[in-house]
């Protein structure tokens, strides 16, 4: 049996940075992980991270694992078992691991700290069992380690950060994602992250669920509903979808069997997640010789886990080696407080209220407005409303135009004195929540910088499709410069008419199907095109032949675009085009409403 | 635009682009047709579009029969598909005087050769479940009646005119007519002036203005007529319903919506385009009451057109007598759409011919005014 001084279970992030500090503190440390390489979750995420750089924001997950690792390796102090899975905890703080599944290995240590994380949570529906319905991770371990797309047309359940990032991964795959379904009214995970994969033409559906799965020998299809308050479908509000994947994402739960073996205590808190181990401030659980850190202590994200890890790291050394780390682990619980100080962290908040961990006071954070900036110049638009720890755009900006203050939850706020349209911010922002505008008067277009992570990445001249925030046709554009970044958030600068200014929010490349334009009507843009072909020249002609904007909405939706379309078809300007006649009632309204025959006067 | 026409139509409605269509059909080079907005932007763009052959007049008859044989190969002959659907037409008559006069009318439209039922409310209640009969005291029923929708009608004439080569120009206002020894020497229009020593006036609610740029008093006027448009829904209403004692039409469109209008009480003289809630205060509960299931429907849209009216609501078409080469096709009174694609053949035929040929229509020369007429009274 071998004798660490500390041992790590789990090579995640909060694994990680936690052996880490223990090795750079020259305490006789092994960490155990189960696969090939340790990295955790984060080997299989492409998406850069939100946080302060501090703790690696702007950073793709892979990379941030391959600088973690890259951490412990270069430690002499540090053994790293991998490929290992811890199988027990045996008394006298002694473990057991089974490495490549044929050696048992006999552990025992000073002080633990476990960091095995979480597990997806699973949806009991009819047909679960079908082939080709995954947990949501498992869809990301195939596609983004092992290369394996599982399907071509997915249905995800739950839009928690975990649903929308493997929508984006997805679409960023070349594959089709029908919708993303959201038991809750609203988004479950950031707002920016679920902007990315609306504009991408994504709808979320809020108060869905998923009933059954269709199909005999595997997923052909999805059977969704609406559901009421109390998440009970409601009947009649069901229907099908095509979909031959369907990924579950509605959850982690976290992995608290070693920690019981280990004596901790273990309690219900479902604001963190499920069973998780009693624990203090420090980390540590209710046997003193074990810490914990990450996802198996609350369901959060990377950044927290690493800060946790590196307080648990702390605690351990101080008994260790009988060293005052007070300091450090006091600045350490202080920045995590920052962190779980936003409005997205109030379970977690009230969950370890629970434990007596109550939140340390910081300052407050604010919530800013969107700001569009002066027009005509060319400037970074943040569209990055919601109160998420980050701040990422302020530290990348050499001019000082953006600021967040001293609550990383705060939302930046945009000096336009002292931004130069450098679009360094672009690239840098995780969410992909920062674009570049330009109005230009003289020429009736505007020009607008968007992040673009996709393949291929467009070229100089190309004509693209516009789109706006829900990933419907605006107008065309064309691509008028193209930046390549070594963070591949590439930056494409297109152009299109100046009315649109405000309204298109991505582009995509011309698909055969054409873009539904009307959405009332189902009227496409192929067929006004050919309408016009035809030699249709004014805007009524086109309402009369292909009935758009003559739905419900009397074209409050699809009016401009459809100008757009015939001013650029037929090169006469949209301000000089006639628009119709607006005429009563400007919402439907019923034959009921005047069965009295009049409002006497 | 060309510089000179052999025949300048004035008028992009329905009634206008027929008459050049038939025109280019029967070879005739350099039509000029001139629109001052764009295609269907007059009454053509904003009626009902229904088709009717239940006149009291047997000239609408002959007229409306003519053109449902048209319409029933309209596609084929024009190039468009125009919702064209023959789920008969339905009058319901509510008073003892209406179902003496639909008795008459059924034996005068029956002798033209028509197909007419007259139906119990009890047989109207069997064939369409969904309409309150219990103010009906009988029905008439033309299977071979039906619609169609006539802006997509108006823009497939005018999408065929390019194609054959018509001089088609829209968005260009006549402003004069020259006549010279009452013979037309030429128009004047808001983009130059052309040659013509033909003119047809087919201005449908501007046909008394144009009347007066040739010299010609035409007896029109128009006046305001309002019309809504539902929700689309599953088809339900197979027959076009008028009711003249309560006054409305309705029909349900291939699209699903329900269109329906009625005459206002007073309706506004002149070219007034505008709409008023009384309209739709006045619609709700009659439609309401004799079809049930509009309750919960929504009205998305109202609007209004100009009925070009003449004074025995039966059209005018044919040539001055002052003016030579001087036409009209005006005043139809509010079923200009139905009888346009007749009155266009007719209308060629006298241009070529000197008469018309397939229906005959001299007694709908502006003439018959000098002595005692008749009222078309099958109107809303």
């Amino acid at each position: 049996m071998k004798e660490y001084e500390a041992v790590v279970i789990g090579g995640g992030p909060a694994g990680m940075v936690g052996a880490s500090e223990l090795g750079s503190h020259g305490v006789k440390t092994l960490i155990v992980d189960e696969n090939d390489i340790p990295g955790g979750q984060l080997v299989k995420q492409t998406h850069k991270f939100f946080g302060d750089h501090e703790h690696y924001a702007s950073i793709r997950g892979f990379e941030i694992a391959e600088k973690l690792r890259g951490d412990i390796q270069g430690l002499a102090d540090v053994e790293i078992a991998t490929s290992s899975t811890v199988i027990g905890m045996y008394p006298g703080n002694t473990l057991v691991y089974a490495k490549d599944d044929d050696i048992e290995v006999k552990v025992s240590y000073k002080k633990l700290l476990i960091a095995t994380g979480a597990m997806e949570k699973q949806l009991p529906f009819i047909n679960s069992d079908l082939p080709g319905v995954y947990g949501a991770g498992a869809v990301q371990t195939l596609m983004n380690e092992y290369g394996v797309m599982p399907g071509k047309r997915f249905l995800i359940v739950g839009s928690g950060n975990i649903g929308l990032i493997l929508a984006y991964q997805l679409l960023q795959s070349g594959v089709e994602v029908r919708a993303i379904l959201e038991a809750l009214g609203k988004i479950g995970g950031y707002l920016v992250h679920a902007n990315k994969v609306r504009r991408l033409g994504v709808p979320i559906l809020f108060k869905h669920t998923i009933l059954r799965a269709i199909g005999d020998e595997e997923v052909q299809g999805a059977v969704v509903a609406q559901v009421d308050d109390k998440f009970k479908p409601i009947p009649g509000t069901e229907k099908e979808l095509v979909v031959d994947t369907i990924c579950i994402a509605v959850g982690l739960t976290p992995l608290t069997e070693l920690a019981e073996q280990a004596n901790c205590e273990i309690r219900y808190i479902p604001e963190l997640g499920g069973y998780v181990p009693v624990r203090d401030e420090r980390m540590r659980t209710t046997n003193p010789d074990v810490f914990v850190a990450g996802d198996i202590s609350s369901i959060e994200e990377a950044t927290t886990a690493m800060i946790e890890g590196k307080i648990s790291a702390l605690s351990m050394i101080e008994e260790i080696k009988d060293v005052n780390l007070e300091k450090e682990i006091e600045r350490e619980l202080d920045t995590l407080a920052l962190f779980r100080s936003g409005p997205k962290s109030v379970r977690i908040r009230s969950g370890l209220k629970k434990f007596g961990v109550k939140q340390r006071p910081v300052p407050s954070s604010s919530q800013n407005g969107l700001q569009i900036g002066p027009a005509g110049k060319l400037r970074a638009i943040v569209d990055c409303t919601e109160e998420i720890p980050c701040n990422s755009c302020e530290a990348i900006c050499k001019f000082n135009a953006i600021h967040i203050g001293e609550n990383i939850n705060s939302t930046p706020v945009v000096d336009y004195d002292k931004c130069t349209g450098c679009a360094t911010c672009v690239s840098a922002c995780p969410g992909l929540a920062i674009y570049m505008l330009k109005e230009n008067p003289d020429t009736s277009t505007a020009t607008l910088g968007i992040p673009y992570e996709f393949l291929p990445i467009p070229e100089v001249g190309q004509k693209m499709w516009g789109m706006d925030g829900n990933g419907n046709y605006i107008c065309d554009v064309t691509v008028k410069r193209v930046i390549k970044n070594p963070n591949k958030t590439n930056i494409i600068y297109v152009e299109f008419p100046l009315e649109f200014a405000q309204m298109v929010k991505h582009t995509a490349f011309p698909q055969k199907s054409s873009p539904i334009i009307c959405r009332c009507e189902e009227v496409t843009l192929e067929q006004i095109e050919q309408a016009i072909d035809s030699g249709a020249t004014d805007f009524e002609e086109l309402k009369r032949l292909t009935r758009v904007t003559m739905g419900p909405c009397g074209g409050k939706n699809c009016k401009l675009i459809v100008l757009g379309i015939l001013s650029r078809k037929t090169g006469v300007p949209i301000s000089e085009l006639s628009h119709g006649t607006s005429r009563p009632p400007v919402k439907p309204v019923e034959f009921s409403l005047f069965s009295k025959g009049g409002d006497p006067k | 635009m060309i510089s000179r026409a052999s025949v300048v139509i004035i008028g992009g409605g329905i009634v206008g682009t027929s008459i050049a269509f038939n025109l280019a059909k029967m070879g005739v080079k350099d039509i000029s047709i001139f629109e001052k907005s764009y295609i269907s932007s007059g009454s053509t763009g904003r009626c009902g579009g229904g088709i009717r052959q239940q006149w009291t007049s047997p000239m609408n008859v002959r007229l409306a029969m003519r053109s449902v044989e048209i319409f029933r190969n309209f596609k084929r002959d024009v190039g468009m598909d125009i919702e064209y659907y023959q789920g008969g037409y339905l009058l319901l008559a509510n008073t003892d005087e209406e179902v003496i006069d639909f008795e008459n009318n059924v034996k005068m439209q029956r002798d033209e050769g028509l197909d007419v039922e007259i139906l119990t409310p009890r047989q109207i209640v069997e064939r369409f479940p969904f309409i309150n009969v219990e103010d009906v005291k009988m029905g008439t029923w033309c299977p071979t009646d039906g619609h169609a929708n006539p802006q997509i009608a108006n823009i497939a004439y005018a999408f065929a005119l390019k194609r054959m080569g018509v001089d088609v120009n829209t968005h260009t206002t006549v402003e004069d007519i020259y006549v010279q020894n009452n013979q037309i020497i030429g128009v004047q229009t808001s983009k130059g002036y052309l040659k013509t020593n033909v003119v047809v006036n087919a201005a449908g609610g501007f046909s008394r203005e144009v009347g007066v740029m040739g010299g010609v008093e035409i007896p029109t006027h128009s006046e305001r007529h309002q019309i809504l448009v539902t929700e689309g829904v599953n088809h339900i209403l197979d027959p076009m319903v008028i009711s003249f004692h309560n006054n409305y039409y309705v029909r349900q469109t291939m699209h699903g919506s329900l269109v329906m209008g009625q005459s206002d009480k007073n309706p506004v003289q002149g070219i007034d385009l505008g709409h008023t809630i009384e309209f739709l205060e006045e619609m709700a509960p009659k439609m309401v009451h004799d079809f049930p299931f509009m309750k919960h429907l929504h009205i998305v849209r109202q609007w209004s057109g100009a009925y070009n009216v003449s004074p025995d609501a039966q059209p005018i078409i044919g040539e001055s007598r002052d003016v030579s080469r001087y036409l009209f096709a005006v005043g139809f009174s509010g079923h200009g759409f139905m009888l346009a694609p007749a009155v266009g053949e007719a209308v060629a035929e006298m241009i070529v011919y000197g008469s018309s040929k397939t229906v005959d229509i001299s007694n709908l020369s502006i003439e018959r005014f000098k002595k005692k007429i008749k009222r078309e009274r099958n109107v809303v």
